[in-house]
């Protein structure tokens, strides 16, 4: 048996853009070799502009957003206020923009919880080494919202494209200010 | 999950004291190191180019900054003057080093015993024979063997350690490749990029590859290599780029970071 | 008197007991080295304007047991180069009583002594690789210096696998770690090799060793030390380090059981 990072696969990048953010993951939910599934986001919604990528164990991608989702609803009950992009403890890849201040943030996490704050961009997932390979290949500072959709998107489908365990398909959030847009990217099927 | 159980079953009282009596200790010769690195290539219209970083690694000392990967094959002396075939060798560098003097002297031996010098297709095959020919102890290395086939055009090779071959337009090989190799597939390749406003969905068109000329390559050459330094602790020191053209052979030196 | 001459020399079989005749047998497994067993530790060497210094300390230890403290490990080859040998030390007298054979011959045929540093340095990575290829190793870390075809200062390294490599400066073993450093302080590789003047790199070195002797436990404060330049070779192999300061190790603590 592999490492439990290893058995499900996919893949998560997040990119800063000019008073943007995006952050893509991959589709493929798979049994070691065995794909299970072609539409299994791995990003979690969980306030206007604060997104949450989870690459892993899919079970403990589940149990993590779930945990969060509770926890997120907690705070805004507690607080009346909806959360902002701060690190937390439990997820490997955050983006957003901060609501106060406008600030794209994005950071990522290792499973125990190391934080690494990027000006880039953060990856995680199967596909990792693949995508340091190609984010910093294209990526470039104050990419616009519509480059900045090309070029995540380039580097994600290019990366799970190399990677086995990666890839079925796409999903890309660019968080502006006051706007998300969500695409679906279809992305080999192989 | 089996293996986890295997451990269960296996565990035994521990003793802070070293098992002595259970069975000779052996300490194995193991024949291979890795001296990291990475190289490239990249074939166009009527060129071909390798490149590898200089960087010398075992674990995490650096040996050396100077220690090019990339070698002129069948050169008439020592700088390798009259080669018209080039080879990069990556993984364990005293089997590179070996490689590259088998087939050199090959490369030479034919054009003696033939008067004429091998095409890049023959030394192709004959590498791979060689690779295979120690399929049961293989030279543990990545080749990638480079030049202009029959019509002038640019010939890439690219091998596994027991001699798999396939002739290809651009592969990187190496402790960076799997950085290098998308970023290639999706610049060199156009791989997941279509023409704008072709259609949508099924409809949409796929740009297709063609040969990129020698400015472009040689910038996606050092985007690729000053990339991977950054990511990678194995590639660094200074960029070997080599070129081979109708004109014959260049080969230059880039500084990359040193970190 | 004893009539059997078979048993002369041997243990005495009523008090140790009958002799086990298995300690003679030739036959059974082809035995190869797998480990070392008498090693030398570090050898260091840096490239200075006209020349090449090289040297190391002049111990070989039996495990950590300092087992002989007078043994000469740099070996001079003809009159232009020195081979320094780290690990296991049979192994550097097998090659050491190989490249003497080799300079013989070579001074009795007709042109003389032609080997170069970097024609022995060539011949030994490819004695090393035979070896490793054969599963059989001679278990050393060697550096070679002197000069090369063109008369330029040469300093390469080759181990028991066959790698080798070219630096203005280098080190075997625990020098990789501790000695490397310090001369690539002293000495930046873009500064040309012209700016370094021999009493810097014999300094240089000294500095090394001296380090290494402060921090690798299986190092010696006696040293050999061998500069090459096109007037000849000058080794001393009988060198004592000086100027040593051990007031850094009273501020040492916390290691261990160590409580005060």
């Amino acid at each position: 048996m592999g490492s439990p990072f290893d058995i499900n696969g996919g893949a998560c990048v997040a990119m800063v853009g000019k008073d943007c953010v995006a952050i893509a993951c991959d589709l493929r939910l798979g049994m070691q070799a065995l794909t299970i599934s072609n539409n299994f986001p791995k990003i979690f919604n969980y306030a206007p502009s604060t997104y949450l990528g989870l690459t892993g164990l899919a079970t403990d991608v589940n149990t993590v957003s779930d945990l969060f989702r509770y926890k997120v609803n907690m705070y805004r009950l507690r607080e009346e206020r909806h959360i902002s992009p701060r690190p937390w403890p439990t997820c490997p890849v955050l983006a957003g923009i901060n609501q106060t201040t406008g600030k794209p943030f994005i950071c990522g996490f290792d499973s125990i919880g190391c934080i690494d704050f990027a000006k880039d961009f953060i990856v995680s997932g199967t596909a990792s080494d693949q995508l340091f390979g190609t984010c910093e290949g294209l990526w470039e500072p104050d990419l616009g919202p519509e480059d900045l959709f090309e070029t995540i998107s380039q580097a994600l489908l290019s990366a799970v494209d190399r990677d086995a365990l990666s890839g079925w398909g796409a999903q890309v959030y660019i968080i502006e200010k006051d706007k998300v847009t969500q695409r679906l990217l279809k992305g080999r099927q192989d | 999950m089996t293996s986890l159980m295997d451990h269960q079953a296996r565990e035994t009282v521990g003793y802070s004291f070293s098992e002595s009596t259970a069975g000779v200790k052996q300490h194995g010769f193991y024949p291979y190191t890795d001296n990291g690195g990475s190289t490239l290539g990249i074939t166009g219209s009527d060129f071909a180019i390798l490149a590898g970083d200089t960087r010398s690694t075992s674990g995490y000392n650096i040996n050396s900054r100077m220690v090019p990967k990339v070698f002129k094959i069948g050169g008439d002396d020592e700088t390798g003057e009259g080669a018209n075939i080039i080879l990069s060798v990556v993984g364990f560098a005293a089997d590179g080093t070996a490689l590259k003097e088998r087939l050199d002297t090959v490369v030479k031996m034919y054009k003696y015993q033939h008067g004429k010098p091998m095409s890049v297709s023959a030394c192709a095959q004959r590498l791979s024979t060689i690779l295979y020919q120690k399929r049961f102890f293989p030279y543990y290395v990545h080749a990638i063997l480079a030049g202009l086939d029959e019509e002038g055009k640019g010939a890439l090779y690219s091998y596994d350690p027991v001699g798999s071959y396939e002739r290809e337009q651009c592969r990187a090989a190496g402790a960076a490749a799997s950085l290098i190799m998308p970023f290639l597939d999706n610049q060199v390749n156009f791989k997941n990029q279509y023409i704008p406003g072709s259609g949508e969905g099924h409809a949409l068109v796929a740009k297709k590859p063609e040969p990129l000329p020698l400015e472009t390559v040689k910038g996606l050459v050092r985007d690729a290599f000053t990339s991977a330094v950054e990511r990678h602790i194995e590639v660094g020191d200074n960029l070997q780029m080599v070129i081979i053209t109708k004109a014959g052979i260049e080969e230059v030196y880039h500084p990359l970071k040193k970190d | 008197m004893d009539h059997f001459p078979g048993t002369w020399g041997r243990p005495r079989n009523d008090v140790y007991g009958a002799y086990d005749p298995s300690y003679l047998q030739s036959t059974g497994p082809k035995t190869h080295t797998t480990s070392p067993a008498v090693t030398g530790t570090s050898v260091v060497g840096v490239k200075f304007n006209g020349g090449v210094a090289l040297a190391t300390d002049n111990l070989a230890s039996y495990g950590s047991l300092a087992r002989f403290t007078d043994t000469k490990r740099l070996r001079v080859f003809g009159d232009q180069a020195v081979v320094g040998f780290g690990g296991d030390v049979s192994d550097m007298q097998y090659l050491d009583r190989l490249l003497e054979s080799i300079d013989i011959r070579e001074n009795y045929s007709s042109h003389g002594n032609m080997l170069n540093a970097k024609n022995l340095h060539t011949y030994l990575a490819k004695v090393f690789y035979k070896r490793r290829s054969e599963f059989n190793p001679l278990w050393n870390h060697v550096l070679v210096a002197g000069f090369d075809g063109e008369g330029k200062p040469f300093l390469s390294s080759a181990d028991l696998l066959g790698t080798t490599f070219s630096a203005p400066h280098l080190a075997t073993g625990f020098g990789a770690h501790l000695a490397v450093p310090i001369l690539r302080r002293l000495f930046p590789e873009e500064k040309p090799i012209e700016e370094i003047s021999r009493e810097e790199a014999v300094d240089a070195l000294k500095q090394c060793l001296k380090v290494l002797f402060y921090r690798d436990a299986r190092s010696l404060d006696k040293y050999s030390i061998a500069v090459i330049t096109k007037e000849g070779i000058d080794l001393k192999e009988d060198e004592q380090l000086e100027g040593q300061s051990w007031a850094f190790a009273e501020r040492i603590k916390g290691y261990g059981a160590q409580t005060v």
